[in-house]
């Protein structure tokens, strides 16, 4: 089981948001899960956590559709934190719109992170969504 | 004795009145009357002058042989004096003694000048006759009555391709005629002209002595004596190759006179000052005008100053440069009709090469034009729809998914759980799960409705009433949140709407100013109307937060999009409100400053 010092989780669905928090009970060990609505909230927390010097999350799941600030805006404005760690943010989305997926795949070059496309529905946290590479695959 | 009476006799011959000279037998002059010396111009005779003969015939060199032949014979020959040519006649007879002995021959000389000038002129008027037959190709005949003798020259002849042996009576040239009409005809004038001295001249059908078919000019004249007609003389002319050459300009000028005419376009040829000197049926038609009222005129006096101005501008174009105007969009203005025409202008030759005007064709392309103005409305609309179908397409798949997702990671879980307190709340998350789909599908039910029940029937609503209906539906919401509602749409306005749909507008638009009021002030709500030409304004204006529309844009009318942190806000009312509008051919806009207040306008489409 990975050791991982902190989690987000952004989704305004309460489902989704249990379902990530059971999954992640037998993927990962962390002591610091943060869930927020919408992405103007978790922004906020990780930008007073950088100006505080605290823990960066080492994975953020994120979804795409959310009021206030969607993940799309939320990636727009944690890249321009230009925060210099280590992070893998995995979008969660039940959308199939193929925009989605493009939007994906130009910010994927842009991002100077990890960026994983999870297709709802999930059964299962992967290891590489937690950062780990597979040398396997 | 005997000379006594010779000088006599000679005396006697002096005063003859026909020129007369006597000669001897050696054709020595003997004596002559005075009117022979006249003739040539001689001098009284004596006998001391020997006046020989041969001098005065110098044309006749055998003069000499003949006297001696003792028989009489004649001469014809000519004297020229002062440049004027005599022609004359002389006769000579031998001179008999009592007993029958030649002793000489006697001269007698006519002068025929006058014969002779009238032959040549008759000579010459033949030869002027030939020539204008031969040049005229007209033909002449002459009919005796007395004797019903029919005589044709040489070109009748020609003309009826009969041998020049031919001799013809009177009723085979009437047979000559083609039977029927051109038959009766010449029958009746010539029985006309025989009966009446009436003369004729016309255009009959020959049919000739080869069986060809060909157009003749015909005149008739008769030559009256006494009251009675002797003769009738006549001309024909072969008029065929005229007269099918005017029959074919004629059919050419038909032919080309119903084609421009049934064009369906305005055809008209101007002169270089841009005068009409042609127009067909349709350019009358487009002016409402006869041929001769367009004849003439110009531009400027049919169309405004400005149109006219371009036009004679595009004409001078045309004229000056030769380079031709080709299927040009135009636009004319005519008595208040806008008419568009495809306008073409080509530069008119005259027959030596000199630009002489130009000619114009205009194709009424108006309701083509208006065919594909309705074409392009339409296929904005079927991409309007078809964006709209997408969106919602998405949507529908979005939201569907989203709930279906959940239900598959929840059921996951149930079937791994041991736990039965875990099972319980796993259970509840499922039920819920249920309840959101089965509000979802609610909702996109009733944009369904709204986008596809486009017949629902519109009804003229007054708007102040719909108005105050919707507020004392939502009083006690109202109430609870310290409310205050300005409504100034006029008493009497009215629109025409969906009932139900304008109850939802109203509805939605309200209870969201209310919902999105500042914590810092009281909501207050003003309602105006405004009604222009096509549409009535409704503009809802509250004091509440406010939205940073730079940011959120038209992203606010969209499905499921919420903006504040409201537990009551499901992105579903605005969305709904926009659709219902639209569905009425309306539409709906917003503006908004963050902690200030929002304003929404709805405009109803009220055009029928």
């Amino acid at each position: 089981m990975k050791k991982v010092s902190c989690i987000f989780i952004v989704d305004d669905d309460p489902i989704t948001v249990f379902g990530i928090k059971k999954m992640l009970k037998s993927a990962a060990s962390c002591d610091d899960i943060q869930i927020f609505q919408n992405g103007q909230e978790a922004f906020e927390a990780v930008k007073k956590r950088k100006e505080q010097g605290k823990v960066i999350p080492e994975v953020i799941f994120l979804d795409i559709n959310m009021p206030i600030m969607d993940g799309w805006e939320f990636l727009e404005e944690l890249i321009a934190l230009d925060i210099n760690e280590h992070i893998v943010v995995n979008m969660i989305t039940s959308s199939i719109d193929p925009m989605d997926y493009n939007k994906w795949n130009g910010f994927k070059d842009k991002c100077p992170y990890i960026l994983n496309f999870k297709n709802k529905p999930i059964f299962k946290i992967e290891s590489e969504d937690l950062g780990c590479i597979n040398v396997a695959s | 004795m005997k000379a006594a009476e010779s000088i006599d006799q000679f005396y006697l011959l002096k005063q003859l009145p026909k020129a007369t000279a006597l000669l001897c037998k050696e054709g020595v002059l003997l004596d002559a009357s005075c009117s022979w010396l006249g003739i040539f111009g001689l001098p009284p005779q004596d006998k001391n002058q020997k006046t020989k003969i041969f001098k005065l015939y110098a044309e006749a060199s055998d003069l000499k042989q003949k006297l001696r032949d003792n028989k009489p014979f004649t001469l014809q020959h000519k004297t020229e004096t002062n440049n004027e040519t005599r022609y004359l006649k002389s006769y000579f007879a031998p001179w008999f003694d009592k007993e029958e002995n030649v002793i000489g021959t006697i001269v007698q000389t006519d002068d025929i000048t006058s014969e002779i000038q009238k032959e040549k002129q008759i000579d010459w008027l033949n030869n002027i006759l030939k020539t204008k037959v031969e040049v005229s190709k007209t033909g002449w005949w002459e009919y005796e009555v007395e004797t019903d003798k029919l005589s044709w020259c040489k070109e009748t002849k020609r003309i009826h391709q009969v041998p020049e042996s031919y001799q013809p009576t009177a009723l085979e040239a009437i047979d000559f005629f083609k039977s029927g009409y051109s038959q009766n005809k010449v029958s009746m004038l010539f029985h006309k002209v025989r009966e009446n001295h009436q003369p004729y001249d016309t255009k009959l059908m020959l049919v000739t002595y080869n069986g060809e078919e060909r157009w003749v000019r015909i005149t008739g004249k008769p030559f009256v004596k006494d009251g009675k007609v002797r003769k009738i003389f006549g001309t024909i002319k072969d008029i065929h190759d005229e007269e099918m050459a005017k029959t074919r300009v004629k059919e050419h000028q038909q032919l080309l006179s119903t084609l421009v005419d049934s064009l369906p376009l305005n055809v008209y040829v101007k002169d270089l000052e841009s005068r009409k000197i042609l127009v067909n049926k349709g350019e009358c038609n487009y002016f409402n005008k006869s041929v001769e009222e367009l004849i003439g005129k110009t531009d400027f006096e049919l169309y405004s100053e400005e149109m006219a101005k371009v036009s004679r501008e595009e004409d001078i174009q045309v004229m000056k440069h030769l380079t031709p105007i080709i299927g040009k969009e135009t636009v004319s203005k005519l008595n208040g009709k806008t008419t568009y025409f495809l306008t073409s202008k080509i530069p008119h030759f005259d027959l030596e090469g000199k630009v002489c005007g130009l000619i114009g064709m205009s194709l009424d392309i108006t309701a083509m034009k208006k065919k594909q103005e309705q074409l392009r409305s339409l296929i904005d609309i079927t991409s309007t729809q078809n964006q709209k179908l997408i969106s919602f397409a998405h949507i529908v798949s979005h939201n569907l998914r989203s709930h279906s997702a959940n239900f598959s990671m929840l059921l996951g879980f149930l079937n791994s759980e041991k736990d039965p307190k875990e099972r319980q709340r796993i259970i509840d998350m499922l039920s819920n799960a249920s309840d959101s789909l089965l509000e979802t599908l609610g909702n996109l039910n009733q944009v369904v409705d709204v986008n596809t029940n486009t017949s629902v029937t519109k009804k003229n609503l007054n708007l102040h009433q719909s108005i105050v209906k919707v507020l004392q539906n939502l009083s006690a919401f109202l109430d609870e949140n310290n409310s205050k509602i300005i409504n100034n749409v006029g008493k009497n306005l009215e629109v025409n709407c969906v009932p139900a749909y304008l109850d939802s507008i109203i509805l939605n638009l309200v209870s969201n100013a209310v919902k999105y009021k500042s914590p810092g002030r009281a909501p207050l709500i003003i309602l105006n109307a405004v009604k222009s030409k096509n549409s009535i304004l409704l503009s809802i204006s509250d004091n509440g937060l406010g939205m940073d529309l730079n940011k959120y844009g038209d992203k606010i009318f969209g499905m499921y999009k919420t903006f504040h942190n409201r537990k009551d806000a499901k992105g579903f009312g605005l969305y709904l409100v926009r659709n219902q509008i639209e569905a009425m051919g309306g539409s709906i806009t917003v503006q908004s400053e963050v902690d200030k207040g929002t304003t929404f306008n709805v405009y109803f489409n009220e055009e029928s």
